[in-house]
């Protein structure tokens, strides 16, 4: 840790920081408070350069609340990224496990493969991806919204593996004599020790599904199922769209997701800090 | 795999006819003006994007580390936000700030006496106030990701050149950064991965690709080849396009990326 | 998915596995004909104790709002009326529309009956087994339902006389404008332009005291072109020729489009986006606004309590006809088996009736289609509103398509590659029509 600084001038330089720091905040989130405020504003004062909502009203969020299915948009979106997350987490976890516990010959090639797999960016396979879901008909379900989007998984995969192999072998090895099985030995010794890195995965591919859009597009456009990026689309209606109320569903549809991160805002930067991500 | 058949085929993702039509995908990708285009564009966004990949949060993510405490912590949440917050949301939220003729940008420069600008309406601005409007996820994210790095310096070597009398931007300079490069080199690949994808959400709610397709981007391209035109073949064949381009990218910057690589 | 699970055991084929399935399932699906030949003969009453449940794919339906409220509300009444057919709505984004249908007539679960836009019937009629809906019922009973319609409406979607998709939320486009800037501006809110020539001067006089004049809503940010039809058609041109030729950059054509270009150059209209438009309109801040009908019931809304709200006909130009349009939707028929496809009719019928046109109109602010609705809502203000356009029903003239499974996206062509950058942008009309126009031939041919 760098030790603290005592010089003179450090107020000033301390000031400074600060400037500069609750600047770069504002204006990052700049936007979202824009919109926060607006969604307060009455009917069509939602344009205009008042910081302020004078008069503030709540109809948009009573329009909103009562024309749009807010809160099973969001459990939609809720299961899909537990969904993603769990699976992505089970099957970078084994693949890792195995990446590290059965070497073979062939190791270098598939983990090449994995790495090249890590720049296939999702959107290049999404017509495949569809045309699965589609024959399956598995369009329209959380089955279809959820698996294909396992296919970002590499990022987990060598992560995870990069953090068992730094276990010290002879823990595992003392497991090992102890007769404990590979399920044993990953779930007592592995798992405890890879908490950290889990956690940092399990945020950003949570986070990332969460936010996915393209995809629920495709295969889940109705209501029932779409995720809450897509549902927003519904206030685009051909009868002329309704700005309040739509900023103020954008609104709702932001708050859970940030309520849950001031929540554990320490844990996932602690997460990442230790992670060892680099 | 799939993608590589279907980008030999002309068929129009639903219909029982389809027919073998070889490289023909390919050769309409590269002869037709849009993809090519579009490719050109991902590639500003890359470049626009790039510097809020790395320097940006490398500086605020020193000067967090710096100065360790509850201050810092609180700043580090909040930066951390625009990657929390509902991406349509965010481009909904600028679609207001932007609005050409109510806007709060607008109706301030109007009422400075400043030209007046349509942002995302004008051929030559809108690509960078897309670009700019991603940035945000950029900076939040790798702000971690260097913390991160940071982390697991070493300070003993910091706290002996204090103790030498160095400054701490030299400090900053000559100990901190040289040491952060490999993860400024794995950013920088990170931003040309994902500049594509990040912006897509921007782009579909706030430009759908105009004003001219200035602001298309290669993966918005494939998309609406194939799924607003019907034409699997050419959507699948610039699949297959960004898929051999990102990888002769990785494989060119490997060595790159091996040399920085900490042991 | 590149033998991303390659190392683990059990689970190494997946992937192959999966994709086979895909590839199997792909194969099955080609042996079955997915086109059904519609059947000529018509089908009977559906017995009383016959319970069918039919899909119905809307656009409107689940939207927050007017149009959801109102095909909720359709869909309702129908069921009372009919208790042996239950509807199941499908809800999905305008845009997504022949997404979908594409995607669930491929995987052999198309709905009964599905809201399309006409900007996109034609590819739709084209490229999936739609029943033309005419044909369902016995000719009697077609010709007694559809005796109290507006019989321009019907000659104008029908192909060849005979009519696919049933007209159902329809508009046309209107005059909107704001009589608070009119008076401010020293005009007559008693007498609005009824000219193109007379809107750029009215649009002037409007911005001269500050606020924004006129809006064309051509350059439409859903992309349909049935404003860029309306103007042209208005100026003698067309988009599509007699004999199916592309007409894009005829010289009525691009007449048409520069005199929306000069709009914007002499400052009458701001070179903004439909959605920027409709939004200053509604906030009081533009004097005049050219769209479509389907807004006004959001219009009437915005402006209540805020500016005193009128309309008036689509202008003409000079003294050529002023020949509008028609946009909306249109409800085809895809049901496969004859009961479905008899129930697909009864719903069809009950809400293009007096009662459905009752709802569809003081509900979401459609045009009724039949006259004894127009005048039994006479009173009503939103009514008063819709007037200059049922006045103009009888100059409307068909809605062209271009040919082929590519007219959606030679229609994209058109509004982004020309229409936007000449009206808003400043392009030169006449090269920049025929290059569209080229590629539009290249994609239609």
């Amino acid at each position: 840790m760098p030790g603290h600084d005592r010089r003179p001038r450090a107020t000033a330089a301390a000031v400074t920081r600060h400037a500069v720091l609750i600047l770069t905040v504002f204006g990052m989130l700049f936007p979202m408070l824009w919109a926060l405020s607006a969604s307060f504003k009455p009917g069509s004062d939602v344009y205009g350069a008042s910081p302020l909502p004078m008069p503030a009203t709540l109809e948009n969020y009573r329009y909103a609340l009562g024309e749009f299915p807010v809160a099973r948009l969001l459990l939609n979106t809720f299961v899909t990224a537990a969904g993603v997350t769990v699976l992505h987490l089970a099957a970078g976890l084994l693949a890792a496990w195995s990446f590290v516990r059965f070497a073979h010959r062939g190791q270098r090639v598939v983990l090449g493969l994995v790495t090249v797999a890590l720049v296939v960016p999702p959107q290049a396979l999404i017509i495949p991806h569809f045309l699965m879901v589609a024959r399956l008909g598995q369009r329209d379900t959380f089955v279809g919204l959820i698996v294909p989007q396992l296919a970002t998984c590499a990022l987990a995969v060598l992560l995870l593996r990069e953090h068992i192999r730094a276990i010290p072998p002879t823990l595992i090895g003392a497991a090992t004599l102890d007769g404990a099985t590979h399920a044993e030995t990953l779930r007592r010794v592995v798992l405890p020790l890879l908490r950290g890195a889990l956690g940092a995965v399990a945020i950003v591919v949570f986070i990332t599904t969460w936010n996915e859009y393209l995809w629920p597009v495709l295969v889940a456009p109705s209501p029932e199922h779409t995720t809450i990026q897509v549902g927003l689309q519904m206030f685009e209606t051909q009868e002329g769209p309704e700005h309040g109320p739509l900023l103020a569903a954008a609104m709702l549809a932001t708050m859970p997701v940030v309520a849950v991160y001031f929540l554990a805002s320490r844990r996932i930067a602690d997460a990442f800090l230790q992670s060892g991500l680099r | 795999m799939f993608t590589g058949v279907l980008s030999l085929l002309e068929w129009d993702l639903t219909s029982p006819d389809r027919s073998f039509v070889g490289l023909d995908n390919y050769r309409r990708l590269a002869e037709e003006p849009e993809f090519p285009h579009a490719l050109t564009r991902t590639g500003l966004y890359v470049l626009a994007m790039l510097p809020f990949a790395t320097v940006v949060p490398m500086a605020l993510a020193v000067m967090l580390w710096k100065r360790p405490g509850r201050a810092s912590d609180t700043y580090r949440s909040l930066l951390f936000l625009p990657v929390v917050l509902a991406p349509v949301a965010t481009a909904l939220a600028w679609r207001f700030i932007l609005d050409p003729l109510g806007g709060v940008v607008n109706l301030t420069l109007g009422g400075l006496g400043l030209p007046e600008q349509d942002w995302l309406g004008d051929p030559d601005t809108a690509l960078w106030a897309i670009s700019l409007i991603t940035a945000g996820k950029f900076v939040a994210l790798n702000m971690l990701l260097y913390g991160a790095a940071l982390a697991s310096l070493d300070g003993r070597a910091l706290d002996a050149a204090r103790v030498d009398g160095a400054t701490e931007w030299e400090i900053t300079r000559h100990l901190v950064v040289p040491q952060l490069t490999g993860t400024t080199v794995l950013m920088s690949f990170l931003c040309v991965v994902f500049a594509g994808q990040w912006t897509f959400t921007n782009i579909a709610v706030l430009t759908q690709g105009g004003p001219d397709n200035s602001t298309d981007n290669a993966y918005l391209r494939l998309y609406t080849y194939a799924f607003v035109f019907f034409d699997a073949g050419t959507g699948a064949a610039a699949a297959v396009a960004i898929v051999v381009l990102l990888t002769v990218l990785f494989a060119v910057s490997a060595p790159l990326r091996r040399r920085h690589a900490r042991p | 998915m590149t033998g991303l699970m390659g190392r683990i055991r059990g689970w190494r084929l997946m992937p192959a596995v999966v994709v086979a399935v895909g590839l199997l399932a792909a194969c099955g699906e080609d042996s079955t004909p997915t086109s059904t030949s519609p059947t000529p003969g018509a089908i009977p009453t559906l017995d009383s104790a016959t319970q069918v449940t039919i899909t119905f794919l809307s656009y409107n339906y689940g939207t927050p709002g007017l149009g959801g409220q109102g095909t909720q509300a359709l869909i309702d009444a129908f069921e009372k009326a009919h208790p042996n057919i239950t509807i199941k709505p499908q809800g999905v984004p305008v845009k997504d529309v022949l997404t979908k249908l594409r995607t669930d007539t491929a995987a052999g679960t198309p709905p009964d009956v599905a809201q399309i836009g006409w900007s996109k019937m034609a590819e739709a009629v084209e490229a999936l087994p739609v029943v033309p809906v005419q044909q369902i019922p016995p000719e009697a009973e077609w010709k007694e339902h559809t005796a109290g319609m507006s019989p321009r409406i019907l000659s104008a979607v029908a192909d060849d006389g005979l009519v696919k998709s049933m007209p159902y939320t329809m508009s046309i486009p209107i005059l909107y404008y704001n009589a608070d800037l009119f008076r401010a501006a020293g005009l007559d809110p008693a007498k609005p332009p009824a000219t193109i020539e007379e809107v750029r001067e009215y649009a002037l006089a409007i911005k001269a005291k500050g606020s924004e004049g006129v809006y064309y809503a051509i350059a439409d940010t859903s992309k349909s072109d049935f404003l860029t039809q309306s103007v042209v058609n208005s100026n003698g041109g067309s988009l599509v020729g007699g004999d199916g030729e592309v007409t894009v950059d005829s010289s009525a054509a691009v007449q048409a489009l520069t005199t929306m270009q000069d709009l914007t150059t002499s400052g009458a209209q701001p070179a903004v986006n439909s959605d920027s438009a409709v939004a200053a309109f509604n906030s009081g801040k533009l004097g005049m606004l050219v769209t479509s009908t389907a807004l006004m019931a959001g219009a009437q809304k915005a402006a209540d309590g805020k500016f005193e709200l009128r309309t008036a006909g689509f202008p003409a130009f000079g003294d050529k006809p002023a020949k509008p349009t028609y946009s909306g939707a249109g409800l085809a028929v895809l049901a496969r088996d004859d009961a479905h496809k008899r129930a697909a009719w009864e719903f069809i019928k009950f809400v293009t009736s007096e009662e459905g046109f009752e709802i569809i109109t003081s509900r979401i602010g459609y045009l009724p289609l039949r006259d004894s609705v127009a005048t039994k809502l006479a009173d009503t203000p939103i009514m008063k509103l819709l007037e200059p356009s049922i006045s103009q029903l009888d100059t409307v003239t068909p809605y062209t398509s271009f040919n082929g499974t590519k007219a959606n996206q030679a229609v994209v062509t058109l509004q982004d590659e020309a229409v936007e950058p000449i009206v808003l942008r400043g392009a030169d009309p006449g090269p920049t029509l025929a290059s569209a126009a080229d590629k539009i031939r290249r994609l239609t041919a």
